[in-house]
């Protein structure tokens, strides 16, 4: 063992303590970045000596595609959490002046009429209360129809955001690849991967997938039935297509950009925000719509009906009341005879001016009309509202258990790859020991050699 | 195993803390300001419905009291012109008493004539009353005189009255003698549009009512439909066909001096339960359907028998003119027990209305005591962990370092 020994073990523990420093002042710095996750030096023993072996990563990687995991569920419940909050104020009846109030004003209306036959006041009250009411299905189904346009055109730039995710996501793989097997002595490096994590974190947000990290470090994304989003370094694009969709030639349908047959994938989002995006125009709104309009198509048919059985003031058979050709809850209209003239109200039930036919129009809010004879229309409206009362409350509830869940998860991983200042400090305390004594063991070592030497003089 | 505990996860929790305290304070106030439970579907989504079904009950109710009130202020009129008629069939009976005896002489007859002429002349005033614009004794045919002081000595058959809506212009016209025994309104309606011969129609003896129809039948070549109890209608050609739905009425009477009809005006006062408050004249001044004696006839009948000085004739008056004062106390005292009947339908309902208001109330009112403490709690916690994040936000080692 020579002096000289000596000094490259001194020389050694100094590099190694000082990078271990310096990797302490990174974490210190980066202790605010979001996504950094924290760097330890290994120290390895070259006996004599040491050196830094790696800079380890600490991440575990199990806890991140938890989190991923969750995010695709966080990601689908805000969407449509948002969306479905809309939806509830248009159906709001807390305050009244809904459908409901209006159609009980309705039926009200046809029974003031049927006590005063020939009252014009009493008419002209029917033909006004029907017309807000029809006015009130125009403007709920009109909501709901802008609330569904308006998530259509979400979609494109979701699919946007996923293509720039997944090209970044492979040029990191990319990037990491090139570097080769000695990568994991590079800070740099780690750097780029937690960078490559956050994008990956984002990615979850939108679209569900599984991914790996495989031997050469590079991060794999598949959609969930296999077919591939990112591999290394390649990636496969996303895009939308028009004039496809059952409902409404302007929604956008998601395809692969290079599938020659643009074979729609809708049905492979099962969750993210796209996904929920996708549920919201096409399953939930569209039930709202269809629910309407078979309440508003009903009113039409069995007003009609019943008042075609009566005679107005000038011994006529009534003809329609609601314009018969408009049967959706977007164009339902009273019919433009009555409008302008409404002494062709059908009152009566004899040619001699009864009021008996107004009776049995009121009388209707008592029928059966609805859910093939189980509900009348008001409780049919009721449970409308019910239904969206309890989609509400419910994405609410998976949300607040989701964002608890995702909220555990990242405490989990940041109590393993976060970076805390007590501790950071502890370190630096220790390694500046550590640099302090290797620095007197060099003097030392330095005394000892200048001994030697002067030995010889 | 002892966590490790790093910034983000120091300052993420006290952030997450506050917002929590934050959103259930918002929370209570919304509640507090509104003072409902339910201030949107999602609150309680079975909690509204309920709601909203309940709502609708009330209206409903409300809708019923109204139609109870009308119908009852209608009653309350026809009861007071009852009671005036009834007094002065009494008078008129009194009258006819007086001279029929040995004490009456042809003069005084004579004089006493002209008074039944004016009992008469205000009985004919009452019984064409109107209340609201509608005649309170036509039965379902308000907007007709009930009464016409000339009256018919046989029946007739009215003009055959076009629709106004009618596409077909030809002429129609009606003949022969009607032999129902009670007013009615007849009306034919086309079913297949057509020319004569070719056109087919239905008739009803009801004034058109849904469930009336006969059979269908053909319109012959010449024109001739026959109606029923005797009357024939004749249609002739014009320049447009007969088309569907087409309509033809007649309004056909007996004789006598009535000419609404037996129907009575109803309302709904409940589910499914029409009410008639509207009493027809024919039950009270005539002897066709439920009446038994025809008040005007009789009066015409004493009115003679003075004016001819025949005491028989006067005598026999005396027991009609009392049945027609039964028949009209008769109509008072329905009058009477249909307001009653109104009266405690109205105050279950207001009973029920207001049972429905304190389930509306229990299902969507907050109790405000309740939440006042609620808030105040909230309110705590919410200054706690404002102190709290304050406090330990600031506590590292650095503190504590040279």
């Amino acid at each position: 063992m020579s002096s000289i020994t000596a000094l490259n073990i001194a020389k050694d523990a100094l590099l190694s303590h000082q990078t271990a420093i310096n990797l302490t002042g990174t974490n210190i710095a980066n202790a605010n970045t979001p996504g950094y996750t924290r760097q330890r030096p290994v120290f390895n023993t070259l006996a004599p000596g040491v050196e830094i072996g790696k800079i380890e990563r600490i991440y575990d990687r199990f806890i991140g595609s938890q989190i991923d995991e969750q995010k695709h569920n966080l990601g689908y419940g805000e969407a449509r959490k948002n969306e479905l909050d809309r939806i509830e104020m248009i159906f709001n009846e807390a305050d009244g002046g809904g459908i409901n109030e209006l159609l009980n004003k309705f039926w009200s209306a046809w029974e003031d009429l049927s006590a005063n036959p020939s009252g014009q006041a009493e008419k002209q009250t029917l033909v006004s209360v029907s017309q807000s009411l029809t006015s009130l299905f125009h403007s709920y189904s009109s909501e709901l129809l802008s609330i569904q346009d308006n998530v259509n055109t979400q979609i494109p730039f979701l699919v946007d955001q996923v293509n720039t995710y997944a090209s970044d996501i492979a040029d990191i793989n990319a990037r990491i690849l090139q570097a080769g097997t000695n990568g994991a002595n590079e800070p740099g490096l780690n750097s780029l991967k937690d960078q490559r994590a956050t994008l990956l974190s984002e990615l979850a947000e939108i679209v569900d997938f599984h991914s790996f990290e495989d031997s050469k470090d590079s991060i794999n994304i598949f959609l969930p039935n296999g077919m591939p989003l990112v591999e290394g370094d390649k990636k496969w694009e996303l895009d939308v297509v028009t004039e496809n969709h059952p409902s409404d030639p302007s929604f956008y349908d998601i395809v692969f950009k290079d599938d020659s047959d643009k074979a729609v994938i809708n049905g492979l989002m099962t969750n993210g925000s796209m996904a929920g995006f996708l549920e919201i125009r096409d399953n939930s709104v569209e039930d709202y719509l269809s629910r309407l309009d078979t309440m508003a198509s009903s009113l039409v048919s069995t007003i009609n009906d019943q008042h075609k059985l009566g005679y107005d003031m000038n011994q006529n058979l009534g003809k329609d009341f609601f314009d018969a050709t408009k049967t959706k809850a977007k164009n339902i209209d009273v019919s433009a005879a009555i409008i302008a003239d409404i002494n062709r109200i059908a009152v009566s039930e004899t040619v001699n001016g009864d009021g008996g036919n107004a009776s049995r129009l009121g009388a209707l809010k008592d029928e059966l009309l609805m859910n093939d004879g189980h509900s009348t229309m008001n409780s049919y409206y009721a449970s409308i509202v019910g239904q969206i009362g309890q989609d509400v409350a419910d994405v609410n509830r998976n949300f607040d258990r989701h964002t608890n869940l995702t909220t555990q998860l990242t405490n989990k991983r940041d109590g393993i790859s976060g970076v805390s200042i007590d501790e950071e400090m502890m370190n630096l305390i220790k390694f500046q020991t550590g640099y302090n004594a290797a620095a007197k063991l060099f003097s030392t070592t330095d005394e000892l050699l200048d001994t030697l030497m002067n030995l010889v003089n | 195993m002892v966590m490790r505990i790093s910034e983000n996860m120091k300052f993420n929790a006290l952030v997450d803390n506050m917002f929590k305290s934050q959103d259930s304070y918002n929370k209570l106030s919304e509640k507090i300001a509104t003072l409902k439970k339910i201030n949107r579907p999602s609150d309680d989504p079975i909690g509204m419905s309920k709601v909203l079904n309940l709502k609708e009950s009330r209206a409903s109710i409300e809708q019923y009291t109204r139609s109870m009130d009308s119908g009852e202020s209608w009653l309350t009129i026809t009861e007071s012109k009852l009671s005036a008629v009834s007094d002065l069939l009494v008078r008129a009976r009194e009258l006819a008493a007086a001279q029929s005896t040995g004490t009456a002489t042809a003069v005084t007859r004579n004089a006493e004539a002209e008074s039944v002429q004016q009992i008469t002349d205000e009985i004919f005033v009452l019984a064409n009353s109107k209340y609201g614009g509608r005649y309170l004794f036509s039965g379902t045919k308000s907007e007709d005189v009930p009464f016409s002081s000339s009256g018919r000595p046989v029946a007739e058959t009215g003009v055959p009255v076009s629709s106004q809506g009618n596409m077909f212009d030809g002429t129609v016209v009606s003949d022969g003698n009607y032999t129902g025994s009670e007013n009615k309104t007849y009306v034919v309606k086309i079913i297949d549009s057509g020319t004569l011969g070719t056109a087919t129609y239905q008739v009803s003896n009801d004034g058109g009512k849904a469930d009336t129809w006969s059979a269908a039948n053909t319109i012959p070549g010449d024109g001739k439909v026959v109606l029923g109890d005797g009357m024939n209608l004749t249609f002739t050609a014009g320049s447009k066909d007969f088309t569907t739905d087409d309509i033809f009425s007649i309004q056909a009477k007996t004789a006598g001096f009535y000419n609404g009809n037996g129907s009575e005006l109803s309302v709904d006062i409940g589910e499914g339960t029409p009410f008639a408050y509207a009493i027809s004249g024919e039950a009270v001044f005539t002897d066709k359907g439920q009446g038994n004696i025809d008040i005007f006839s009789t009066l015409n009948k004493l009115k003679a028998g003075l004016e001819n000085n025949e005491p028989d004739v006067i005598a026999s008056c005396i027991d009609d003119l009392k049945a027609g004062s039964n028949q009209i106390i008769k109509n008072v005292s329905k009058c009477g027990s249909r307001i009653n009947r109104l009266e405690i339908a109205k105050n279950s309902m207001t009973d029920l209305d207001l049972n429905l208001a304190e389930l509306i109330s229990d299902t969507e009112d907050a109790d405000i005591s309740e939440l006042i403490v609620k808030f105040s709690i909230r309110e705590t916690a919410l200054q706690a962990s404002y102190a709290t994040a304050a406090k330990i936000g600031n506590l590292t080692i650095l503190d504590f370092l040279r």
